[in-house]
């Protein structure tokens, strides 16, 4: 299963869309009903700078829902696995 | 037969008060009065009722559009220690967030208080508000807020999606009397994204 963030069509989350839309071999659709889907066939890889994202937003990235594994979310990065 | 569908269900219109006890009088008033300008609109001083209810004063600030924060002081009484201000997160939880309409009235808000020496946190930007937290004498956790953008019908479902995650995961947690999956939120986003990949996959035929 690819390692999916589903992201809310809302104007606070855009970053994490437009830095999804420049990664090779990353999907981004939608958005469908309130959301955007970016998926990898391997690995998604977030960080908080190059977002601009201050820390509550940045810890709360994830609120959309995912599929696959987190294996690193620190201060600055974040990584989420395919399962 | 009534059900939760069919008992009325007029609408709410907005905070009258929120109340809290104090055994600080005069800083409380000054706190609020003075240091944060609310007005003193309402109090009531009274015989204790019913009978072994300590004697009281119970007085209101206004805190805008109506709204208006309030206080009991049990006349004779001392602070329990269960009421102590504890250095906890489950105890800041409960606060009273005031809104602004606009950034810089919150910036204004921040010198004034700095200014007055006011303990703060660090203001604290969330999704959609922009926070200043403040305590007063008391040690009650206080919030001033400028929401940067209305919430819409997309909030609304996308919260929706997340407590449903987080109650099926409370009720499976319940029944088998262990934490379960329930010991971090990656499992509500996992149940959530579950949810939502259906969606895609009806509507966009997106292939997993």
């Amino acid at each position: 299963m690819s390692a999916v963030i589903f992201v809310l069509d809302v104007d606070e989350f855009r970053p994490l869309v437009m830095a999804a839309r420049d990664m090779p071999s990353v999907e981004v659709s939608g958005p469908s009903q309130g959301y955007f889907r970016i998926s990898s066939d391997q690995e998604l890889e977030f960080h908080r700078k190059t977002l601009g994202f201050k820390p509550a937003l940045w810890y709360g990235a994830l609120t959309g829902g995912l599929l696959g594994k987190i294996t690193e979310f620190s201060r600055d990065t974040l990584r989420i696995e395919a399962t | 037969m009534n059900t939760i569908n069919n008992i009325p269900n007029p609408p709410l219109a907005g905070v009258h008060h929120t109340a809290r006890p104090t055994w600080k009088l005069r800083e409380t008033i000054e706190f609020y009065r003075d240091k944060l300008g609310l007005p003193l609109v309402h109090a009531i001083s009274a015989r204790g009722w019913p009978e072994g209810h300590p004697d009281f004063l119970h007085f209101f600030f206004d805190s805008g559009q109506g709204s208006t924060i309030a206080f009991f002081y049990y006349i004779g009484t001392e602070r329990p220690d269960y009421l102590e201000p504890r250095p906890s997160h489950f105890y800041s939880a409960t606060h009273t967030a005031w809104r602004v309409d606009s950034a810089q009235a919150l910036d204004v808000w921040r010198q004034r208080l700095e200014a007055l020496g006011v303990p703060m946190k660090p203001q604290i930007r969330h999704e959609v508000i922009e926070s200043l937290y403040l305590m007063d004498p008391n040690g009650y956790m206080l919030e001033i807020s400028y929401q940067m953008r209305p919430f819409t019908e997309v909030d609304a479902r996308d919260a929706l999606l997340t407590l449903e995650a987080g109650m099926a995961l409370e009720d499976q947690m319940k029944a088998s009397g262990t934490m379960g999956a329930f010991e971090s939120i990656d499992s509500v986003w996992r149940a959530k994204g579950s949810v939502i990949e259906k969606e895609f996959l009806n509507i966009e035929g997106v292939t997993p």
